[in-house]
């Protein structure tokens, strides 16, 4: 007996998308997610109790529960130990799950229904055409469909200009760089993030209505906490930021055909042999992270979305099929940081204004897209985390061991600490900080794999390891340059990159890749029915752009794929 | 007695001497920084990230040890190594300012000037240590060493200009008991204005994303 057509592991950035997706097929299907659901009724202390097991409805959705949670403040939300955004249990008293890194870095990743879009930028731009174009095993073509159904339901939108997106413009433009207004990225240029964020409130300049009221109203107020957690809006799935939290999963529980989970470690794929399909998954075991007790749950169909870590750890804690790829080919878009402290005197004249302001508007709101090479974009944070991203983080050591040689536009690399420090911090609101993402060449060696020694409640722990590829490095050295020349030419006065260390991994991609690990329906070519739906299926790094609208795209057309081969589901799209 | 205290006090002298020695170098005290305001000469061990970054540590690895579940605290062999790092620096002869003796016994990471704290951090990130003499589990494991230096320095700004320190009292409690007791200090010295509902600070779309039977047009 099965419980469910098809059970979906993990809810982030794919998980959620591929739930509604066969939800609204009219498949039943079960999620289990690790870490906490935040804003469901089923949990009113979701991160000091076990509180329920299952939500299968809309109206279990609690929009003042989840403002209580989501509470703004950096440290609570974000600290990767104990943050209410972390990888771990649900329960904040026990420490996080442990990854093995034996290099500098830190890995951001969220448990909990969201994933990590419960703090993700919302950043969605599509795959460079280029990256994919006789590279993916499927065209750039075959994925348009799908990207426009994933951005009309997020919806995506271009960001509104606030002082950081104006000043980073005006340095742009002169710069010498041109708007492309497009979501089809095949020329350099500059343009507004195309954000998964409703548009900013209609009435946000009418002082008739005050911040309150319009914090419970429908559109984005630009109160700058997108990384935070965003609590604009008057009901869950009208929260101004789309992480899927408050967009994929009020819509797949809508359809009524979906239950979700949550606090569910899935720990085993359960498989059989049978004699025409061959080797097929059946079903899954998984741990409940509050009792400990282990249960098992059978279904047609199984979709890992568990993320570019666990997914991979999964598949070899199964004891699924050897394929030298399974974990293989791990990209990261390996970033760097860079940020200009301005004079008030020049903003003024710039913008009249005397500060950035990098507290205020969309965390990113502007990029410029560098096909070949990557993407620098406008990205600003609350002081504790630009503080560290900004002069605490680096690979590159202290700067003032290794001062720059002269003649570099930057004016300082690495950490910057002491006295210092404190001056440049003086400076926060008078500084603009921006992410550098680098079109990441794949390479075998970086992996992920699972410890022959370690292990948690969960089994054998991963073990990450990534090294840039000498062309890598090499492109992102000129991402470094073209982003401090646009620094200098909006006039910064102090420039600093900060050389981000090679293990910060946040855009983790394509460890079980399309045409290695699984087919271009997204189903293991080893195992039948099982089927990934997450940013490890991605062939490459996608050329730099920020990789989750692209899952996303994918995980709609997986949906398709499965139902249409599985449940002789006709496709809805067509190509 | 009040957990906060509690919890403090099971750290040893030594740890927290050591943890203080290592805030104090990253975000000192600015006296020079008085005429921007009373509050920019605050460094981070004022404010107690000391405690923070032992907190941290101490809650950061659980592994299965037998048949358990079994938390590992980090923060003494970290104090541990930092102390070593010490210890090899000066034996080294390439520290830069003479040691305060009176402090060496307690936690020699403590006794060495504020620069040569950094040059500690500095050798061991770049391994230019015996990995031998460090205490487990960073022995003879340099991937680890350098991935918990490089730790310590972003922990610290993060514990310093995050809101961590206005939890005062309630500051080491469980995360989801702390209460905000005063405005951060970190957040004032950087001029940031806390959390806030909203900014009327619109100033237009310079493109727009229309979206018609499936197909999306910009204008
Ligand atoms: C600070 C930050 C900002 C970012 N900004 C952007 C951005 O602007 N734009 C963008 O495109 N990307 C951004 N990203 C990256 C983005 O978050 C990821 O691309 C996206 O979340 C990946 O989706 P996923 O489904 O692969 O994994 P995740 O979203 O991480 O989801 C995986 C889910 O599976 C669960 N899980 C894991 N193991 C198991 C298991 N064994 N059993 C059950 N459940 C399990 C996890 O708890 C998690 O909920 C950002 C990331 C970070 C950290
Ligand atoms: S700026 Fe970000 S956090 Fe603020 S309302 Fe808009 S989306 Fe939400």
């Amino acid at each position: 007996m099965y419980d469910a057509d098809v059970i979906v592991i993990g809810s982030g950035g794919g998980g959620a998308v591929i739930a509604k997706e066969l939800g609204e097929k009219g498949l039943k299907v079960l999620v289990l997610e690790a870490g906490p659901f935040y804003g469901n009724k089923k949990w009113q202390n979701p991160n000091s109790e076990r509180g329920g097991e299952w939500s299968s409805s809309y109206n279990d959705l609690d929009v003042d529960l989840y403002k209580k949670t989501y509470n703004s403040y950096e440290n609570n939300m974000n600290d990767v130990v104990s943050g209410a955004f972390r990888f771990g249990p649900a329960d904040r008293r026990r420490d996080p799950w442990h990854r093995v890194m034996k290099q500098k870095g830190d890995i951001w990743q969220v448990s909990g229904v969201g994933g990590t879009t419960q703090h993700y930028w919302s950043q969605s731009p599509r795959a460079f055409p280029s990256a994919v174009d006789g590279i993916w095993p499927i065209s750039y073509r075959e994925l348009i469909p799908y990207y426009e159904k994933a951005e009309a339901t997020l919806p995506v939108q271009f960001s509104p200009t606030t002082p950081k997106e104006e000043l980073f413009y005006y340095g742009a433009k002169k710069a010498g760089w041109t708007l492309i207004p497009t979501l089809n990225v095949d020329t350099p240029g500059y343009r507004p993030n195309p954000n998964a964020i409703l548009r900013a409130n209609e009435h946000l300049m009418d002082p008739n209505y005050s911040m309150e009221q319009l914090s419970h109203m429908e559109g984005c107020t630009l109160r700058g906490h997108c990384v935070n957690g965003c609590t604009t809006g008057p009901t869950m799935d009208k929260i101004a930021k789309r992480g899927t939290l408050v967009s994929y999963i009020p819509l797949a529980l809508k359809t009524g055909n979906v239950s979700i989970r949550p606090n569910s470690f899935t720990i085993k794929i359960l498989t059989e042999h049978d004699p025409k399909e061959g080797l097929r998954a059946t079903g899954v075991q998984f741990r409940d992270t509050w009792t400990g007790e282990i249960g098992e749950l059978k279904a047609r169909t199984v979709v890992m979305a568990a993320g570019c870590i666990e997914s991979p750890r999964l598949w070899l804690n199964s004891a699924l099929p050897y394929n030298a790829w399974v974990g293989r080919g791990l990209t990261n878009h390996y970033f760097d940081w860079v940020g200009g402290v301005f004079d008030e005197k020049d903003l003024m004249s710039i913008m009249g204004m005397p500060a950035v302001y990098p507290y205020v508007g969309h965390t990113s709101g502007a990029r410029v897209d560098i096909p070949g090479i990557g993407i620098f974009q406008v990205s600003c944070l609350s002081p504790g985390l630009m503080s560290f991203l900004t002069y605490g983080f680096s690979g590159a050591g202290f700067d003032a061991f290794n001062p720059p040689e002269p003649g570099e536009p930057w004016d300082m690399r690495g950490r910057v600490v002491g006295p210092e420090l404190k001056e440049l911090m003086m400076n926060y609101s008078r500084t603009m900080t921006m992410l550098l993402l680098t079109d990441d060449e794949v390479q075998f060696s970086n992996r992920v794999e699972v410890d022959p020694l370690l292990k948690d409640e969960n089994g054998p722990i991963p073990i990450i390891h990534y090294k840039p590829s000498p062309k890598t490095l090499q492109r992102r050295d000129q991402l470094a340059r073209y982003a401090c020349e646009t620094l200098q030419a909006a006039g910064a006065k102090k420039i600093i990159r900060s050389d981000l260390p090679t293990g910060f991994l946040l855009h983790l991609e394509s460890t079980m890749r399309m045409g290695f690990v699984v087919d271009t329906n997204c189903e293991a070519y080893q195992v039948g029915r099982l089927f990934i739906a997450d940013n490890s299926v991605h062939f490459n790094g996608i050329g730099g752009p920020n990789p989750t609208l692209t899952t996303q795209a994918l995980a709609t057309r997986t949906a398709e794929k499965l139902a249409g081969k599985y449940f002789d589901q006709p496709a809805e799209i067509v190509k | 007695m009040h957990p906060a205290k509690s919890y403090a006090l099971s750290a040893s002298p030594h740890t927290i001497a050591t943890f203080r020695a290592l805030v104090e170098a990253i975000v000192p005290n600015t006296p020079e920084l008085a005429p921007f305001g009373a509050e920019q000469t605050i460094g981070a061990s004022e404010l107690g990230v000391q405690d923070y970054m032992i907190w941290e540590l101490d809650h950061t690895l659980a592994l299965f040890f037998g048949m358990e579940l079994t938390n590992f605290p980090l923060s003494a062999p970290t104090a541990g190594m930092l102390n070593s790092g010490a210890v090899q620096l000066v034996a080294s002869g390439h520290a830069q300012h003479v040691p305060n003796e009176s402090l060496w016994e307690t936690s020699p990471y403590s006794a060495i000037a504020p620069p040569d704290r950094i040059r500690v951090l500095a050798m061991l990130e770049e391994l230019i240590v015996d990995l031998g003499a460090l205490p487990p589990p960073y022995r003879d494991d340099g991937g680890f060493v350098k991935f918990i230096v490089d730790y310590l320095v972003r922990g610290t700004m993060f514990g310093h200009y995050s809101e961590w320190s206005a939890y005062g009292t309630t500051r080491l409690d469980t995360p989801t008991e702390r209460r905000l007791e005063h405005f951060p200090i970190g957040w004032r010295q950087a001029g940031y204005p806390g959390v806030s509902l909203g900014y009327r600070a619109l100033m237009g779309f310079p493109l727009t994303i229309v979206r018609k039977g499936g197909e999306s047009t910009i204008v």
